[in-house]
């Protein structure tokens, strides 16, 4: 069995790397801001440079362990936008420090205390907001088989506090008549993967793949770019062992619409939609057109914001930070909210419950409607 | 109540920290100058939050250190003694004016010049302003009080001179402008007819206030402009072309460097060696005019001089920037559409570091040949920039080098430095961005009244010595 992590220190590796030049801090010829974190504190520890020489001071002894250096390790979403823009050779290994840096936090000082609850919670219930698993009801709720071809991972954020995004996907794949199941799935593990908590997460991918095994499935879909990119990119490292294929919902519905399995009924919107990548989908996992186009094929025309694809605005909510660093998370959600109005949207759609959850709570009161881009196609198919 | 606490009700806890990660990072920069951690660092937003920050540290004589958008070399931002506070000013970066008529745009600490950059593009598109070889997010004040060098410099000088005019809170708290912004707002167009006050704060590295405010001079964008590589041998050989080719007046701008650093920008990586037989130096020469007539004169003025110096000299390449985007592709118009672009190839490591001096032309040649020489008995990278300045009243050159911040590999770096520094000063070369172990070094070589006035103006504006101690070996 191996791990979800490497022996290899990538802070280790990267030891005199990063002049602090700056380049992470903003779209490289755009020169808008790319670093929710930085933006948010000012203070130069805050960006991807003042991490990657925390992590190096803190190796080379310069530094020693101090509870005050928890918010800067912590304060980031790993969005990955610094990656974009450095044009360094540590450039790809930038979320890899902060993530090592994050496990050695854990092991010297523990947890945040957000983040300690959910992982209790997981502990607890398999799920960070400690409902209690309803996967025997929604299997017998809308009358799903045992086994099947495929698997939908509904995800935690889509299964108890989006519930409309897993509803809009069971809905799409019956309407299509695809053959799938919903196992009795743990977390995916993603939240503890990116707050430093990787040992408990292993044990969640084992159990999660012997329930994949289990259902005798050949393709796992989901609805949540955060689990997409564990199952995807995590879950193999486990035992290098996957007998499935892993597909976020953005990639399987274009099959779906150009086979005629799903049928656009309703005539093109009139509302102004625009397009919000998440970075788990967009950045980690190099998804940006899919969605695009599947939501193009049902005729929706997107207006881009100034930011978007690899260079887009993170939603503030990932890498523990919506749960530790409520304002700051709900600060950059408010951003991007601003971005989508500046092109008069009046739906900002995006692929992702976590990103849909924090933009919903920046734009309440605005004249604008946060949806997932299932949401949107399942109103308009039959 | 202690000096953090206050600032703390100055500004608000989200504004200061004396937490270990921030004295930490704010106690370097990406030279090999020695790190020292400042007491806190503070983050004012506004000229009144500066104001009150300076009234406080001269009432409990607080040593200030400025800094802005932390791309610092020679360690002007590391503070020189215990207890200072870090005065971060990235989060001014209003962009207050630009001038159309009178060409000049008036901008806080924080702005940078890609931001500038940027809005003129969209605002004002018959306007440039300059850009130096740096990152792009560098604060366009730093730069220019530190009297650095840009992609005009070879026609209009060291970017020192474009300042119109400041606004700057003195140590002892009062605010005032310098520059022809003395008469009102809207008004920076020159720093002329009056006593020139602008050297009060330019070249100071900080120690005479805090500048929360700079009137810099903008140029119209030529309709045309074009692009030459001029590919040469020798030091003396090189100067002396590059000297003639200014002199005409026909360059906008001579970016010359070592081959070694066109080869970096082509992917040859660490480290990059010097072959037998290549040419020394590769300059990139710019060209602008209103016609394309009027540029191709220029060209072919520059091609004739070019093809005279081959008399002494066959090996000299004069090179259309065509052929050479034939040859490497887009990313040519890339180094030549933004030069900080460039800029990518020196973050190799996690050092950096550079003795740049403004020369005498006669001593320009000899200053490269003997600087060669000293870079390579330490074993670095042949990385020499210079740049004819001002029209060719003085040159400018540097030996930058990337390094790994080993405990080995700093001592070398210091010890190629300082000798590259006394060739330098022996040959009346005056270094800039100067940290203060250079400075002492200068002070023994130039006129003892001068530094003697240095420090009597210093007294005088800062009575409590708070603005940045010990900076320029005073």
């Amino acid at each position: 069995m191996g791990s979800m992590t490497t022996n290899e220190s990538v802070i280790d590796k990267y030891l005199h790397r990063c002049i602090r030049c700056g380049n992470c801090k903003f779209v490289f010829r755009d020169y808008v801001p790319s670093c929710p974190s930085g933006e948010f504190f000012g203070f130069e520890t805050y960006y991807a440079s003042g991490r990657i020489r925390l992590a190096q001071a803190l190796e080379r002894g310069e530094l020693d362990w101090d509870s005050s250096l928890l918010a800067p390790v912590f304060a980031c979403t790993v969005c990955s936008n610094c990656e974009e823009q450095c044009l360094s050779p540590h450039a790809n290994g930038i979320v890899d420090i902060i993530e090592e840096l994050r496990r050695k936090a854990v092991n010297k000082l523990g947890p945040l205390p957000a983040h300690q609850t959910f992982a209790n919670n997981i502990l607890r219930t398999t799920n960070p907001y400690a409902e209690k698993p309803n996967h025997q009801n929604l299997r017998e709720k809308h009358g799903l088989p045992k086994s099947a071809e495929n698997v939908y991972f509904v995800g935690c954020t889509a299964n108890y506090r989006e519930e409309a995004i897993r509803d809009a996907t069971i809905s799409l794949l019956k309407k299509a008549g695809v053959d799938f199941t919903i196992v009795d799935e743990r977390c995916c593990g993603s939240p503890l993967i990116r707050t430093g908590q990787v040992d408990q997460a292993e044990a969640l991918a084992i159990s999660n793949k012997e329930l994949f095994e289990s259902a005798g499935a050949s393709r796992i879909l989901t609805s949540c770019a955060g689990c997409y990119r564990t199952l995807a990119s995590e879950y193999p490292a486990i035992d290098g062992n996957d007998d499935y294929e892993v597909l976020h919902i953005s990639q399987f519905l274009g099959s779906l619409i150009d086979s005629g399995m799903l049928v656009i009924e309703q005539p093109p919107f009139a509302e102004v939609i625009t397009y919000h990548d998440p970075c788990h989908l967009g950045r980690h996992m190099g998804i940006y057109e899919e969605p695009r186009q599947v939501i193009s094929s049902a005729g929706v025309d997107i207006i881009e914001m100034e930011s978007n694809r690899h260079n887009a605005w993170c939603c503030g909510s990932g890498g523990g930070v919506k749960s530790a660093f409520k304002d700051m998370a709900l600060e950059t959600a408010r951003k991007r909210v601003q971005h989508a109005q500046s092109v008069s949207a009046d739906i900002l759609l995006s692929a992702c419950p976590f990103c849909k959850l924090n933009l919903s709570d920046a734009a309440n009161g605005e004249d604008i409607e946060v949806l997932d881009m299932v949401e949107l196609l399942d109103r308009i198919t039959n | 109540m202690n000096i953090v606490s206050e600032l703390v009700e100055l500004l608000g806890a989200h504004s200061v920290s004396s937490d270990p990660a921030e004295r930490y990072i704010y106690s370097y920069d990406m030279t090999e100058n020695k790190a020292r951690k400042p007491l806190a660092v503070v983050m004012p937003s506004t000229t009144d939050q500066v104001r009150k920050i300076v009234e406080l540290a001269n009432q409990q004589k607080i040593p200030l250190v400025p800094f802005i958008t932390g791309q610092n070399v020679g360690g002007l931002t590391i503070p020189e003694v215990d207890n200072s506070v870090i005065v971060d000013l990235k989060k001014m970066k209003r962009i207050i004016e630009v001038d159309e008529e009178a060409m000049y745009t008036l901008v806080e600490p924080g702005v940078t010049f890609g931001h500038l950059r940027r809005h003129l593009e969209i605002n004002h598109p018959n306007l440039r302003y300059t850009y130096p070889l740096a990152p792009p997010f560098t604060s366009i004040m730093a730069n220019v009080l530190l009297q650095g060098l840009c992609d005009l410099s070879t026609k209009h000088g060291a970017m020192g001179d474009f300042i119109n005019g400041l606004e700057v809170v003195l140590p002892t708290g009062e605010l005032v402008r310098v520059g022809s912004g003395v008469s009102g707002t809207k008004n920076w167009f020159s720093r002329y007819p009056l006593p020139d006050l602008v050297g009060l704060f330019s070249g100071w590295q900080g120690m005479t206030g805090i500048v929360t405010k700079i009137a810099v001079k903008l140029w119209p964008k030529p309709p045309i402009t074009r692009y030459a590589a001029l590919f040469t041998f020798g030091e003396i050989e090189t100067t002396e072309l590059l000297k003639e080719l200014t002199r005409t007046g026909v360059l906008d701008d001579a970016d010359c460097m070592s081959l070694s650093l066109v080869k970096m920008l082509l992917g040859v990586e660490y480290p990059v060696d010097v072959f037998d037989g290549e040419p020394d130096y590769a300059t990139l020469l710019a060209f602008s005019g209103n016609s394309e007539i009027d540029v191709s004169d220029k060209i072919g003025t520059a091609r004739n001089i070019v093809d005279k110096h081959t008399e002494r000299e066959s090996r000299h390449l004069f090179v259309s920037w065509d052929t050479i985007e034939k040859l490497v592709g887009s990313q040519a118009r890339e180094w030549v559409d933004f030069p900080s672009d460039a800029f990518k190839i020196l973050a190799e490591f996690d050092g950096l570091t550079w003795v740049g001096t403004y020369i005498h032309p006669r001593n320009w040649g000899a200053g490269l040949l003997k600087g060669r020489e000293i870079v390579a008995r330490h074993g670095f990278e042949l990385m020499a920039f210079l740049k004819p300045m001002d029209g060719m009243h003085y040159g400018e050159f540097k030996f930058i080098i990337r390094f790994s911040k080993e405990t080995e590999t700093m001592k070398r770096v210091r010890s190629c430095n300082e000798a590259l520094l006394e060739l330098a000063l022996s040959l009346g070369a005056i270094p800039y961005k100067t940290p203060v172990w250079a400075a002492e070094k200068l002070h023994s070589h130039i006129d003892p009244e001068f530094v003697k006035l240095v420090r009597r103006i210093k007294e005088t504006l800062d009575p409590n010595n708070i603005m940045n101690p010990g900076r320029w070996a005073l």
